[in-house]
């Protein structure tokens, strides 16, 4: 648990780690509007070539952010899978029939269970995925012996295949963006960025300092609950409670008695940490100095402007193409 | 002049459960005074009172001749720092460097003063080498030896530390047990609030309370020695003073062992 790191920083000396925080915030946005702003495939791929030019002279390694879309790897393939089998417009590309026959129902149901129990020890597990289902789906198409008990059509439209990695690649860019953010920037950093670039809110009496101090103890004590929530776990381990395995209602106490000993344990923590902040003089809401400042450099007006030109151009695109 | 003084003060958490009764204590300019108690018997609620995180239910507190108000005690805590017990829950800072500087921004010191001033007190605690840690690298003394940095470069004349060594491992105590003899050179009002007797005996003056009330005040070596009010408290007495204690009811006149037993105990 000790590796769970929030925002993932990962430290290094490139450009883009001199970007000042607010810069890259903004630039985010920007650049997350003109990524909506595309509308066709080829545009998006340009994006996307230009995302990995991007990775590529701040030496990023792809591997870091792929590692940020792994959580995301359910998502994608369900939107993609979705706009293929469910999308009808455009010419028709494949029409195949799926035979679910007496043998081939069988098999499809052992391929299953020989990849719910391979699955651990494969090393690619999606590339391993993948193989799995076109095994099933070749056997549905191709084996057409024995008794057959129904027949479906498996047909795909142009018009879902391009949409599918348009999608797709919308997702991707757009999370590459704001891994590229955590990953070169400092959780302190980002939130004396977040804290600037929120400021005009003030207009609107959001006290933007307290949110930024709310969010500044946040990233420092996640570290401290995570090792509380360790120790606990331990602690309720030796009880008899096993965190490892059980079914649901086995799964659900073992949250509880995970959850209520850190919520009180939260609790007294926030009260002492409250006294020792006050008795340091802290006033919610009255000015402060700060040790921390920001500096604006030309690279950062560079960057910007480099943004803001992706922009233009994805809306002069919308437009004229 | 008095650094604090506290007239008849009383306050309760419940009603009709008084955790401090009628308690009267003046603490001079540059005085080192230990409050001793067992737990739950208001030593801790004594320190957050003069601090101003509590309000007394009766009776004043004198903070450097100012009145303890809801419009003073902002200026009050610029004069009184306090270490807390549990060094990782007063760590407010993201670094060792963020948490020093925390109390200064605080304060609304300058960027340009408040670098400096984070130098010198992470120099003078011995934490210089540690300022762009984070809290979960450092041991248990260092963090708390932070937090006296902390307080220190916020220029208070008074500090309390509230059993600020009772959650360190041996080492760590004597570390910050050497800056808590530092400070005392340096002339500041140092109030430590302790149950154990090694920490008392550096103090020059104990107050040693028991259930909500001051049961006996004195200079350390008399209360070190007075074995009912120990006894009464529920403290335990050191073993040199113990031996010298049970010598005396027997009459030993051997003034060299008496004398080698006392030494003894100021070195535990």
């Amino acid at each position: 648990m000790k590796n769970i790191v929030i925002g993932r920083y990962i430290p290094g000396n490139s450009f883009l780690y001199k970007i000042d925080p607010r810069t890259k915030i903004i630039a985010l946005i920007i650049l997350m509007v003109a990524v909506f702003m595309l509308r066709s495939l080829i545009f998006m791929l340009a994006g996307l070539g230009l995302i990995m030019l991007l990775l590529a002279i701040g030496k990023i390694s792809v591997k870091r952010v792929y590692l940020g879309l792994r959580p995301l790897m359910f998502l994608l393939i369900f939107t993609f899978s979705f706009q293929i089998l469910f999308n009808t417009q455009g010419t028709q590309l494949i029409d195949v029939t799926l035979h679910y026959t007496v043998l081939t129902i069988p098999l499809i149901i052992a391929l299953f269970f020989f990849w719910m129990y391979t699955k651990k020890i494969i090393r690619f597990k999606l590339l391993y995925f993948f193989f799995i289902v076109s095994l099933i789906l070749s056997v549905l198409i191709f084996i057409d012996v024995g008794y057959t008990l129904n027949q479906g059509a498996l047909t795909i439209y142009s018009q879902g295949l391009e949409m599918a990695f348009f999608i797709m690649l919308r997702l991707i860019i757009i999370v590459t963006l704001s891994t590229i953010l955590t990953l070169t920037t400092k959780p302190t950093d980002l939130n004396l960025g977040l804290e600037s670039v929120l400021k005009p809110l003030k207009i609107f009496r959001v006290n933007t300092e307290e949110i930024a101090m709310i969010l500044a103890i946040s990233l420092r004590y996640i570290p401290t609950l995570l090792d509380e929530a360790n120790k606990i776990m331990l602690a309720q381990a030796s009880r008899g409670v096993d965190f490892s395995e059980g079914k649901l209602k086995d799964k659900v106490m073992q949250i509880v008695s995970l959850l209520v000993p850190m919520f009180i344990i939260s609790f007294k923590r926030s009260d002492e940490l409250a006294n020792a902040m006050e008795a340091r003089s802290f006033v919610p809401g009255r000015n402060r100095t700060r040790l921390q400042t920001l500096h604006w450099s030309s690279l950062d007006t560079v960057a910007l402007s480099i943004a803001f030109v992706a922009l233009f151009t994805s809306i002069a695109l919308r437009i004229f193409v | 002049m008095n650094s604090i003084e506290i007239k008849n003060v009383s306050y309760q958490y419940q009603p009709n459960k008084p955790v401090l009764q009628e308690i009267n204590l003046t603490i001079k300019k540059g005085e080192w005074v230990t409050i001793l108690g067992h737990n739950g018997s208001g030593k801790s609620t004594l320190s957050k009172l003069i601090i101003g995180l509590l309000k007394p239910k009766t009776g004043e507190i004198n903070v450097n001749g100012i009145p303890l108000t809801q419009e003073t005690v902002y200026d009050i805590r610029q004069k009184v720092g306090i270490v807390f017990q549990n060094p990782d829950n007063q760590f407010v800072g993201v670094t060792v460097r963020d948490d020093i500087a925390f109390g200064l921004e605080n304060l609304q010191i300058p960027r340009e003063e408040m670098i400096e001033r984070i130098e010198t007190y992470a120099r003078k605690v011995n934490v210089l080498e540690y300022l762009n840690k984070e809290p979960h690298a450092l041991s248990g003394g260092q963090k708390q030896r932070v937090a006296i940095a902390g307080i220190l470069a916020m220029h208070t004349d008074i500090i309390i530390f509230d059993e600020a060594t009772s959650m360190l491992d041996p080492k760590g105590r004597n570390m910050v047990l050497e800056t808590m003899k530092q400070l005392r050179h340096e002339g500041k009002t140092i109030i430590t609030i302790t149950h154990t007797m090694n920490e008392a005996l550096l103090s020059d003056r104990i107050v040693v309370l028991k259930d909500g009330r001051i049961l006996k005040e004195g200079s350390s070596q008399t209360i070190l020695k007075d074995k009912t009010t120990l006894e009464k408290s529920n403290l335990e007495m050191l073993l040199p003073l113990k031996v010298l204690y049970d010598l005396e009811q027997e009459n030993y006149t051997n003034k060299r062992i008496k004398d080698l037993l006392w030494e003894l105990s100021l070195n535990v």
